[in-house]
């Protein structure tokens, strides 16, 4: 790294932070620091280490002042969002375009204020362990694609594919961009805290959905997140409700019929059955919202 | 290395690793204890300060991050002594309980006042979303909002 301002720890219990002025030095230092370095972006994530019981990296590439990972590019075919980008900046980017309400909504109801002010998209993503995040489900249904990049390459790939190997990212990978296609289509976000707000949804349902002039479902993707480990597509719902009429009662009678295949994950906050058990409601609650998007 | 830090207006330096959360460095090493370390997970509000004007939880931000940045504690809200108008309804409304989470409680409607002047009931309480209250229920805390709120426009 040949610029930026490099912060040293004293002692050896806190990471040394170097604040990385462009991509090509943050790259380079998360190279040069291999297993040993990890990027740090909002530290929403990263700061919480201690009370998960995982010590600090030695060394942290702070990422949230490169100009391009904090940027958001909207052009008539995709939607670009830097790693970078805070949830907060990202729901008021989208405000005016409702093909991504799913999006605005899960950036801008997700945490508390203070939170989606520091907490950015990229750490939503790159964290593994993170069962509750809201974009995740939300950039599923959206069909979204990621691009990782290193010192030496830069690879795009599915949102779908990026979450099977995320946690498995070689040491110096840095996830830089979010590309999301614009079409049209009605969206929603269905989210259960366990008060109304600011604190980690129960289960998550996202869904965009394309209808025919008789609201029969013509193309559909959902995707659950909070219920199990990692966000996923509920690609059997998606397949049983092709053709149907895309009515919230009826909807949510077919995902009461699917939800035997998830896994509820068990926590202090609810048991695993309780995760599952309100999945129709909430496909329920995000067909009515989609149909009034 | 030494971090430098704006803090209150005054340019202060620290040796804590650069890592440390800065409400560690801010109450052991600058005896600012208003801000309160409660759940360090950034839900509970109660080590909220304002960075760049905007509230911050100050447990999740590392202290070399804060260079650079204009940081302002409870302790730097009144101006020569006197309070600031949402501490002067805070008190005229007698909301104050036992006053662990109102230090955090001041700073986020403090920036809430600055830059919602007609804020409503349901703008106050989703502001303080990320303020946990286990003493009074907020009623008193919404309510003296909103006369900090009705005073101002009065005034303007």
């Amino acid at each position: 790294m040949t610029s930026g301002l490099v912060v040293h720890a004293e002692h050896s219990d806190a990471g040394s932070i170097y604040v990385a002025p462009t991509l090509p030095t943050a790259l380079d230092a998360l190279h040069d620091y291999g297993s040993a370095g990890a990027p740090l972006a909002g530290g929403t994530w990263v700061m919480r280490s201690p009370i998960r019981h995982e010590p600090l990296k030695p060394y942290y590439v702070a990422i949230g002042k490169i100009p391009e990972l904090s940027a958001i590019r909207i052009d008539t075919a995709a939607v670009e969002i830097g790693a970078a980008v805070t949830h907060a900046a990202l729901a008021a980017a989208l405000t005016d375009l409702p093909e991504f309400g799913v999006l605005a909504a899960a950036a801008g109801r997700s945490a508390n204020p203070a939170i989606r002010n520091m907490a950015t998209i990229g750490g939503n993503l790159a964290a593994s362990d993170f069962a509750a995040a809201d974009c995740v489900p939300a950039l599923l249904c959206l069909d979204a694609a990621v691009e990782v990049a290193s010192r030496n390459d830069s690879e795009r790939m599915s949102l779908v594919d990026f979450l099977k190997v995320r946690s498995t990212l070689s040491p110096g990978r840095l996830l830089t961009r979010i590309i999301v296609p614009r079409t049209e289509r009605k969206t929603a976000h269905a989210r259960l805290p366990l008060r109304k707000s600011g604190d980690y949804p129960v289960a998550i349902v996202s869904l965009s959905v394309n209808v025919d002039a008789a609201s029969r479902v013509q193309a559909i993707r959902i995707a659950v997140g909070s219920v199990e480990p990692a966000a996923r597509r509920w690609w059997r719902l998606e397949a049983a409700l092709l053709g149907c009429e895309f009515d919230p009662p009826r909807v949510a009678d077919i995902a009461a019929e699917l939800t035997g295949e998830f896994t509820g994950r068990d926590s202090v906050e609810v048991p695993a059955w309780y995760r599952v058990n309100v999945l129709p409601s909430l496909v329920r609650r995000a067909v009515a919202t989609a149909l009034g998007s | 290395m030494v971090l430098s830090l704006s803090v209150n207006g005054d340019r202060l330096t620290s040796i804590a690793n650069p890592a440390t959360p800065l409400v560690d460095v801010l109450r052991e090493e600058f005896h600012l204890t208003g801000a309160k370390p409660v759940c360090r997970e950034g839900f509970c509000g109660a080590c909220m300060v304002l960075v760049d004007g905007s509230p911050a939880p100050s447990c999740l931000m590392p202290a070399a991050l804060a260079q650079g940045c204009e940081i302002r504690t409870v302790e730097g809200l009144a101006t020569n002594g006197a309070l600031n108008p949402i501490q002067q309804a805070l008190e005229a409304s007698d909301a104050v309980q036992c006053g662990m989470c109102f230090p955090g409680m001041v700073v986020t409607l403090t920036h809430l006042l600055a830059t919602t002047p007609v804020a409503t009931r349901d703008d106050i309480r989703a502001a303080l979303t990320g303020n946990i209250c286990r003493c009074t229920g907020y009623e008193r805390i919404v309510e003296a909002t909103l006369l900090a709120l009705a005073a101002r426009r009065q005034e303007a």
